[in-house]
């Protein structure tokens, strides 16, 4: 698989909210909106997240790492998993 | 607490009682194991019917069936983790006290489960799959949380019985792996029962007085729930343990593939049925 860039991985991100959040996601979306407090992730959708995020970087996560703020927001899962 | 949930409580301890085992003698544990035998029913590794187990051979199956093993005890193992330390924060709270001597049983049972799944995990294969799994804290109504928690546990273990049942009676399997499987049924036979009835207990007890909101929220939970929990038996771990070279995509596919849906939908069921008759889900 050919590296990703930053923008690349940042809009995969977007990409995968906008799919499975159980709400709906506005035009004023970005890397900064919320995502617990917004409803656009459920601790039931981490797994399913997860595995995507380790698609995307081709090798498994740190347990370690697994905190809530890492899913702030996209910002934070890029931080915490992909920079 | 109603009469019939204490006289169900009190008749599992007695039972439980009556079955106690030391864990350290339940099971003899060879020192080593021939992963040329089966470790999971074929039928029930999560890449049956798919393209990806089409193209392994018969000495690749039994290897991957192995993993398989160790995911499936690794998922009961985290399960069973969360479910003692519920357990444990309900022990003697208010309106659960009838109900606080099945508890202990239950609880020490699920620590021995623990212990028979870790030690084929640790012994065999030198690790357990670590969980993909975080808790964001919410607020809840009364009576949601205890509810939830009981429903997701009823949840959890119908569909691994599903597992349990199946393969403790594998004479395929090897000896150590059929043995596993059919004691953990054999408790567990008692843990279904009282699930059933707490879930439904609590049901009755508290969503009469739950805005509409909130059986809806707790119902797209629980659909929720189901599904994450039959993802975590596609786990890239096994398929790269097993060989697989790009093991998120066969993940993925496997995950999306028309004949594991058909199994999903097949073995899980009973957990709907469950709770649909405790109220819970819509008929």
């Amino acid at each position: 698989m050919t590296a990703r860039t930053e923008a690349e991985l940042r809009q995969a991100l977007r990409a995968w909210v906008r799919a499975h959040s159980p709400v709906p996601v506005g035009d004023g979306f970005s890397d900064d909106t919320p995502l617990i407090a917004s409803g656009h992730l459920t601790s039931l959708q981490v797994t399913d997240l997860l595995l995507f995020v380790e698609e995307l970087r081709q090798s498994p996560l740190d347990p370690a790492s697994l905190r809530p703020g890492a899913f702030r927001d996209v910002d934070a899962i890029y931080a915490t998993f992909l920079s | 607490m109603t009469g019939d949930l204490a006289a169900t409580a009190a008749r599992l301890s007695a039972a439980s009682r009556r079955a106690y085992q030391n864990p350290y003698e339940a099971i003899t544990w060879p020192d080593a194991v021939d992963r040329d035998q089966w470790f999971t029913s074929p039928e029930l590794i999560s890449l049956y019917g798919t393209p990806a187990w089409d193209g392994l051979d018969e000495r690749a199956r039994r290897e991957l069936s192995f993993w398989e093993a160790v995911n499936f005890y690794s998922l009961n193992i985290a399960g069973e983790r969360a479910l003692m330390e519920g357990l444990a924060a309900r022990l003697y709270r208010p309106g659960l006290e009838d109900v606080a001597e099945y508890l202990h049983h239950f609880l020490d049972e699920e620590n021995k489960h623990s212990v028979w799944f870790a030690t084929f995990c640790l012994r065999y294969a030198g690790k357990v799959y670590p969980e993909r799994k975080v808790a964001f804290p919410r607020d809840y109504v009364e009576g949601e949380e205890d509810l939830l928690f009981f429903a997701r546990v009823a949840v959890f273990e119908e569909i691994v019985d599903r597992y349990n049942v199946a393969m403790g009676r594998d004479d395929r399997l090897a000896a150590i792996a059929r043995r596993i499987n059919a004691n953990h049924h054999a408790e567990e036979a008692r843990h279904l029962v009282f699930g059933r009835r707490i879930v439904e207990h609590l049901w009755r007890r508290h969503s009469p007085g739950w805005a509409a909101e909130t059986v809806a929220g707790v119902r797209a939970h629980l659909a929720a729930f189901v599904e994450a929990t039959w993802r975590e038996y596609y786990n890239p771990e096994v398929y790269r343990d097993a060989g697989f070279a790009d093991p998120w995509a066969v993940a993925r596919q496997a995950w999306e593939h028309p004949a594991t849906v058909a199994h999903r939908r097949e073995l899980g069921r009973t957990c709907l049925r469950v709770l649909r008759a405790a109220g819970v889900l819509e008929p």
